[in-house]
């Protein structure tokens, strides 16, 4: 008998119906892959188990008992946890106290015992080997080393069930083999896993068995070994993958769109040099912390203590203003979606429109019909899922999130666009339309600098690929000499371009 | 593999969007609080006898004398409930008005996750230097060479001047300080009301050019005070006007929701927050001109604990104190609701103390009504797609 049963799980949000009767069964100490387009309703299904929503009809049974997980605490104790898409602590508090906030050690009266607490929370880390200061606050974290701590926090709780959603979006390579490295133990440890991702290489690697998700319904389960990336793809969209070669690589070359001179952030990077002509796509590679995200930051004026020059269409900018530089052509969407990208309280058309907002008004006046228009161009476009536009960005999928993120500088029709990450958490066959969408901008005259943590992102779409290690340009190849090995050795400095 | 059930992409623009359907229906809770209340007052306040008058032969009101059963001469009275009638329907108005006003604008800083406590000394201060001006220009004053509606244009302008420059600089400490808005406002409070303290010795300013009062009390039906009302609807028009349509008004929705995105979308934030507080300052300014007008004195005493009063209607009116959210139309209902209260306290007769302690409550009980809708927003599953 299986483990973990789900049983005709259906769970209808506001104009939305996430789960609709899924029914599958996970067998014990295995790692069970969940995958689905965005908005499948993978992350729903995690969260009903580990008790942050209640499935409106159906039932889950552990151990052949009927469960009945009612909040995140019942679930915990029932022995389930879970490792959240999105973030889920405290931003204000330390690391330790965050891993420990369920149960403090305390001595009489009520004291916090520090020591206790802080001894606790380094054998937590050191458990997943993840190289984290207990007393750092959580604000400062990144969001790759906060997902680390989400980790250890489950894994310390000593979880018989552990979901984890999209736990490697955010983790360097380094992290991520470690990560790898642990699900492994847990396994040998009888632990069973739930595993969401979006990266088939993964789930290939690590997984037992998959089960697909459609629009929110049951389509399969299959034992790994059994099936394919292909097959498992087209049951997510019920359509093969088509993996094209992009077309700008053909065209000419036009003007010299964006040049970066000599740029340096004392702490970040020095000595930056590059450029990007029109109808060119140039990647930019490098490991997490390599400064590739704080150059594209400065260069759109985002930070304070930057030096250099930058020209955009031959024209020097005044480096230091975000909306000068973007009045000049140019544009970013962020890494961080949460933090540096939505709006929360606002809805998925005002977050789409904010950086369009002065295309958008005349006099100051916002043209809510050509608004409309717009984001609703790019979110037919990006198949963003949503009952409504006007439904809160918050009852989104996480990848819908970023769909909308990037529409929000689509709709703002950049020179210049630099897409920092822009496939996190993106299921497969968007991945490809949002290729799809790179290759047309530049084939329309834009100059676009593509940043990825995905080789074979960069590999696939680039034509050029510059590599940043340790804040410094480390070296460029061109397009005939990409190979993911190659490009890696340049990254880590074992090897110079 | 059957076609999924529910919208994938919604590309066409939807009429009636649900988030303006939500905020019709929180707005719609609101107006439903308002006659509730106003029931339970009806119901509760019992009724008084009023003399009743008539306009006698010099054309000023007179009471009218009837002759009762043992043919004395005694004057009329009719039977009118306490809160339900036009007199004191008009008073609410009025005093609404001057909430409501500044509720506008503090609901801008709220939204943009900001606060304002020094609202009520910035009424203060303006009230005590407008007066000071428009004296200049009164009755009382030994050199008028000037027209009476140059005086009060003069007033005026520095009454809300005043208050538009406090507002700036509350602005500017708040952005060039990077202090949080409570703390600078707080000190605000103390400063700006101790400076108005000092200009007048703590006396009353009175003596206003004529003209000037009568513009503000000018009155139709029973005591209605138009002027205050008009202000508050064109505030109230102007100030939804500025949220909803303008792109102004969506930075300040950007920053409060989420200010390093807002950052990331190339909005100067400090201009923005700099702007909201000028906008609260300077609707503390028009508070305090109508005020003037219709009480025809100041003193620095003014606008004592009207902080209080202003945030608790923006907060009622469903701006959230964490940013991003609330409205005008919302900063002037909630208004309604502290000033219904305040007015039940007294119709009721309950003691004026207890005012403090029920606004307070209420205060609370809006936020935990609110969260508890949200909440039940969320759980509720939807009829249809
Ligand atoms: N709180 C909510 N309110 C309303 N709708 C919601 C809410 N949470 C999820 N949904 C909807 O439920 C559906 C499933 O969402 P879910 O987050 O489970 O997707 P997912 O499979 O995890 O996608 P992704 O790969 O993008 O993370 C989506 O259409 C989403 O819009
Ligand atoms: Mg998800």
């Amino acid at each position: 008998m299986a483990f973990l049963e789900f049983d005709r799980i259906t769970k209808r949000f506001p104009g939305a119906l996430a789960l609709d009767g899924v029914s599958f069964a996970v067998e014990r100490g295995s790692c069970h892959a969940l995958i689905g387009e965005n908005g499948a309703g993978k992350s729903t299904l995690g969260r009903i188990l580990a008790g942050v929503h209640r499935a409106d009809s159906g039932e889950i049974r552990l151990d052949g008992r009927v469960i009945h997980p009612t909040s995140p605490l019942a679930a915990r104790q029932l022995g389930i946890a879970m490792v959240h898409q999105e973030l889920a602590f405290c931003p204000n508090l330390t690391v330790a106290e965050n891993l420990c906030l369920g149960d403090l050690p305390r001595r009489t009266l009520g004291w916090v015992d520090r020591a206790a607490l802080r001894e606790r929370a380094r054998r937590m880390l050191a458990e997943i080997g993840a190289d984290i200061d207990p007393d750092a606050v959580i604000g400062t974290l990144s969001t790759g080393r906060e997902q680390l701590v989400q980790i250890a926090a489950a894994v310390g709780s000593g979880a018989q069930v552990i979901v984890m959603d999209e736990p490697t979006s955010s983790l360097s390579s380094g992290e991520t083999r470690e990560l790898f490295r642990l699900i492994g133990e847990l396994k040998a440890r009888g632990i069973t896993l739930i595993y969401v991702s979006h990266r088939m290489e993964e789930l290939f690697a690590l997984c037992d068995h998959v089960t697909v998700l459609r629009d929110g319904r049951f389509v399969a389960t299959e034992a790994i070994a059994a099936t394919n990336q292909a097959r498992v793809v087209r049951q997510m969209t019920g359509r093969e993958l088509l993996v094209q070669t992009p077309a700008h690589l053909t065209r000419a070359l036009g003007d010299e769109f964006l040049r970066v001179e000599n740029l340096s952030s004392p702490g970040h990077f020095s000595a930056v040099n590059f450029a990007v002509r029109a109808g060119e796509v140039v990647g930019l590679a490098g490991l997490v912390g390599a400064g590739r995200s704080e150059v594209a930051q400065a260069i759109l004026g985002l930070d304070a203590a930057a030096t250099g020059r930058v020209f955009v269409r031959g024209r020097e900018l005044k480096l230091g203003a975000m909306d000068t530089a973007m009045a000049a052509g140019l544009g970013l969407v962020p890494e961080d979606r949460k933090r540096q990208g939505l709006v929360l309280p606002l809805n998925c058309r005002e977050n789409a429109a904010l950086a369009a907002l002065p295309l958008l008004s005349r006099a100051g006046w916002v043209d809510r019909t050509a608004e409309r228009a717009l984001v609703g161009r790019y979110a037919q476009r990006l198949r963003v899922r949503t009952a409504s536009l006007e439904a809160p960005i918050s009852s989104l999928s996480g990848g819908n999130q970023q769909k909308l993120a990037l529409a929000k500088w689509l709709a703002r029709d950049c020179d210049v666009l630099i897409v920092d990450e822009p496939t996190r958490g993106i299921d497969v066959g968007a991945k490809a339309e949002i290729y799809q969408l790179l290759d047309e901008l530049a084939g329309e005259g834009k100059a676009l600098l593509v940043i990825s943590s995905e080789l074979p992102e960069l590999i696939g779409l680039c034509r050029r690929i510059l590599v940043m290690r340790e804040g410094r340009l480390a070296g460029e190849v061109a397009r005939e000499n990409f190979s993911e090995h190659g490009l890696l050795e340049i990254m880590a400095g074992v090897a110079a371009a | 593999m059957s076609p999924p059930a529910e919208p994938r992409a919604t590309g066409s623009p939807t009429p009636a969007s649900p988030k303006m359907a939500f905020g019709r229906m929180q707005e719609s809770g609101l107006v439903v609080v308002i006659l509730l209340l106003g029931v339970l007052l009806t119901v509760f306040s019992g009724s008084v006898q009023t003399p009743v008058f008539a306009p006698g032969p010099d054309g000023l009101p007179q009471r009218v004398y009837t002759t009762n059963a043992s043919g004395e001469s005694v004057p009329a009275t009719v039977e009118k409930n306490k809160f339900l009638n036009a007199q004191n329907l008009a008073q609410l108005a009025k005093d609404t008005s001057f909430i409501a006003i500044m509720a506008v604008g503090m609901s801008v800083v709220i939204i943009a996750g900001g606060i304002d406590l020094s609202v009520g000394a910035i009424y203060a201060l303006a009230s005590v230097l407008g007066a000071l001006t428009l004296r200049e220009f009164g009755p009382g004053a030994d050199h008028i060479l000037l027209a009476p509606w140059v005086g009060v244009s003069i007033g005026a302008f520095v009454c809300i001047g005043v208050a538009t420059l406090c507002g700036l600089i509350n602005g500017g400490l708040i952005v060039a300080l990077r202090v949080h808005p409570f703390i600078i406002t707080l000190g605000a409070m103390a400063i700006l009301r101790g400076i108005a303290f000092v200009t007048t010795k703590g006396q009353s300013i009175g003596g206003f050019p004529p003209a000037f009062r009568e513009l503000i009390r000018y009155e139709v039906g029973n005591g209605l005070s138009l002027v205050p009302l008009a202000v508050m609807l064109l505030v109230t028009v102007l100030g939804g006007i500025f949220l909803s349509r303008l792109a102004a008004g969506r930075r300040v929705y950007a920053i409060g929701g989420n200010e390093l995105a807002a950052r990331f979308s190339g909005i100067r934030v400090e201009r923005v927050k700099l702007g909201v507080y000028l906008i609260s300052g300077a609707t503390a300014g028009i508070a305090a001109l109508l005020a003037l007008g219709y009480y025809g004195a100041a003193t620095s005493g003014d606008g004592q604990g009207y902080e209080l009063n202003v945030i608790a209607a923006a907060v009622v009116g469903g701006a959230s104190l964490t940013g991003g959210k609330g409205s005008a139309l919302g900063a002037v209902l909630g208004a309604l609701v502290i000033q219904m209260i305040n007015s039940g306290i007294v119709i009721l007769g309950i003691d004026q103390n207890y005012s403090q302690i029920i606004i307070g409550a209420v205060v609370i009980a809006a936020v935990v009504l609110d969260n508890l809708n949200t909440w039940l927003a969320r759980r509720r599953p939807a009829a249809s797609a």
